[in-house]
């Protein structure tokens, strides 16, 4: 199968800033690529090149099979794009807001009160945009990412700073999507969110890609394979990191007669991993 | 319809709702009308020329004949000076007046120097004031039967251009072309506010990752404002009855002035900035545009580099369509200069949007 975004060596420079550095990646249909960097690694840049907002200084991107340099009218037609900033029509309502975007994709049956339904808007359908809170902006924007059935998803940050109630639904629809088969591009700097959503991960940092391979891989390869256990020995608690290779069930065994507190695995965060590869944290 | 026409009709069809719901602009552009329609009838609709001339002494028996016969000057007799004084200085019978001595007659009839007083109010123009000196001599060799020293010269006058004598143009006339340029002028504001609200908000960003192009989005914003704009002044231009004589000339001048503060607007609204940031903006360029329409309500006070202003075609233009019934030929150098400013800062305007739009 063919891949739905191919991005070839893309290179990107605001001035002097080199924000985009030499990054390719591939996804493929019904794949969600989680793009894990910290704030000004050059994720939404990428994104900004991906869906045709800008052109790259080198390299090349193909959605759909079409070349974005010479063919970006097709591949915008099928894609949907969510961005981090919340670019709704303020003084529209959300039902105004996806009827617009509708004409401009020259859709003609497109069922909004469905679509609205679907992320939990439909009561507040008519309302002005204005008087919605962060996390029903952030589902109408997902909705309207959806509003053309779109075969490839790019979307920026779009569960950032949102209510668990409003993160739940824009999760769910993105788990939809890549069953339907869409390609899903994801940016996040929330490790969470890359690990419940991705099927791949891509560590971005100033601008280049570090690694780019699945959730388990890459915690099986940069992790320790141990077990932290918390017990009691008498009146005084003890901590005992306990690594698992062959002679882990020996060493559980023996302290299984005491009184155990806790059992927490040690495997490596997606946190670790990335200052790991990158030198600092995701929040820095 | 074609792809490219369903998309700017479609942006345009969203801006007008957006426009809808803008409280501010709505309430403007409603009292506006409102305000401009009720001024503009308030406003005189006719210019009384008549000179309102009180007289006090032996000459009011008289009446002055004669004179009061003349054109523009209406006699009223007083019976005593200090009657004529107080009439003249509360304003409102007579602006002027003449007060002979009782001894006018005898004087004038014995080749005694008399003296007549010319008394005016301090408003009064001091053209009134000689002629009225003069008009007592008149007076007094027309007693006395005294020819004029001189045989009257055979004069004639010619005036260049039109002759407004004894047709003065009303106050509520010269308003017309300045009450259709500031609702042009005014309209730059809502569309510049639309614009820059677009780009604030990166809502553009959205629209241009669907089958939208940037010509799209530009064209639109284009057409908008003009529409905004023609719609309006069409609006006011019928209310205060300036589409005559000439309707289509004077359309064609509305529609050029709509594209001329189009290209202002998206110059304006490339800013990108909040409310106040681009209402200073506006009215920056909004102020001198201005100048000519105020000009022309003062004829002869305008200087040579106000016709360097863009909006001076517009303004004269109308008025001397509207006032003097100015017809294509004796415009179409001005509409031609006026057409070359459309094409400058539309030009201008639109590369500014697209050059912010491209940047965001």
């Amino acid at each position: 199968m063919s891949a739905a975004i191919e991005a070839e060596d893309l290179v990107f420079s605001y001035g002097d800033l080199r924000a985009v550095d030499g990054v390719s990646f591939e996804v493929s249909p019904g794949e969600v690529l989680g793009f894990l960097g910290p704030n000004g690694a050059g994720k939404s840049t990428t994104i900004k090149i991906l869906t045709g907002q800008l052109e790259p200084d080198s390299g090349h991107v193909r959605v759909l099979g079409h070349d974005m340099a010479t063919e970006r009218d097709l591949a915008q037609g099928r894609m949907g794009v969510c961005f981090e900033e919340k670019n709704l029509y303020q003084a529209m309502s959300a039902r105004e807001n996806l009827s617009f975007f509708a004409k401009l994709f020259g859709l003609t049956e497109v069922d909004i009160d469905g679509l609205l339904s679907r992320v939990g808007l439909r009561d507040r359908a008519g309302d002005r945009v204005s008087s919605y809170s962060k996390g029903m902006r952030q589902r109408l924007m997902m909705a309207r990412a959806l509003l053309n059935r779109p075969d490839v998803l790019f979307l920026d940050e779009p569960t950032d700073g949102l209510d668990p109630v409003s993160s739940k639904a824009i999760r769910a629809a993105i788990e939809a999507e890549a069953g339907r088969g869409v390609a899903v591009l994801l940016t996040t700097h929330d490790m969470h969110e890359a690990d419940q959503l991705s099927d791949r991960l891509a560590f971005i940092n100033d601008g280049k890609i570090l690694v780019v391979d699945t959730p388990e891989n890459l915690k099986l390869a940069h992790g320790q394979r141990s077990v932290r256990v918390r017990s009691r020995k008498g009146n005084e608690v003890e901590e005992t990191v306990i690594s698992l290779d062959e002679s882990a069930g020996e060493r559980l065994h023996s302290i299984v007669s005491s009184d155990i507190l806790t059992i927490h695995t040690e495997e490596a965060t997606l946190e670790d991993i990335f200052v790991k590869f990158a030198g600092r944290g995701l929040e820095e | 319809m074609s792809e490219r026409w369903r998309v700017v009709s479609a942006i345009i069809g969203k801006d007008l709702v957006a426009f809808t719901r803008d409280r501010f602009f709505l309430v403007m552009t409603g009292l506006g009308i409102v305000f401009y329609i009720g001024f503009f009838w308030l406003l005189p609709g006719s210019v009384d020329e008549t000179i309102q001339l009180g007289v006090s002494g032996p000459m009011q028996s008289l009446a002055l004949g004669d004179v009061s016969d003349s054109d523009g000057i209406a006699v009223v007799a007083y019976p005593s000076r200090s009657e004529l004084v107080a009439a003249v200085e509360t304003g409102t019978e007579v602006t002027a007046g003449l007060a002979f001595p009782d001894s006018f007659f005898d004087d004038v009839a014995a080749g005694r120097r008399a003296s007549v007083e010319v008394i005016v109010g301090s408003g009064v123009p001091r053209e009134i004031e000689q002629a009225l000196t003069g008009m007592v001599g008149e007076v007094a060799f027309a007693l006395v039967g005294s020819p004029l020293p001189v045989e009257q010269l055979d004069a004639r006058q010619i005036v260049l251009g039109n002759d407004r004598a004894g047709d003065q143009i009303p106050l509520r006339e010269r308003m017309k072309p300045l009450l259709a340029v500031l609702v042009l002028l005014v309209e730059t504001l809502a569309l510049s506010s639309l614009v820059a609200e677009e780009i604030r908000a990166k809502t553009v960003q959205a629209v241009l990752i669907t089958p939208a192009r940037l010509t799209d989005f530009l064209i639109s914003k284009a057409i908008l404002g003009t529409l905004l704009a023609f719609t309006q002044a069409v609006l006011i231009m019928a209310a205060i009855r300036a589409l005559s004589p000439r309707p289509a000339l004077l359309l064609t001048a509305a529609l050029l002035g709509a594209v001329l503060v189009t290209g202002v607007g998206l110059i304006a609204g490339s800013s990108g900035g909040d409310f106040m940031q681009v209402l200073v903006l506006g009215m920056a360029f909004l102020i001198p545009l201005m100048i000519p329409t105020i000009a022309v309500l003062f004829p002869g006070t305008a200087a040579a580099w106000v016709q360097a202003i863009p909006s001076y075609p517009l303004t004269t233009t109308i008025v001397d369509v509207s006032s003097f019934d100015a017809g294509w030929a004796d415009v179409a150098g001005r509409l031609g200069v006026l057409v070359g400013w459309c094409v400058v800062l539309l030009t201008i305007g639109i590369m500014a949007l697209r050059r912010k739009v491209m940047t965001l």
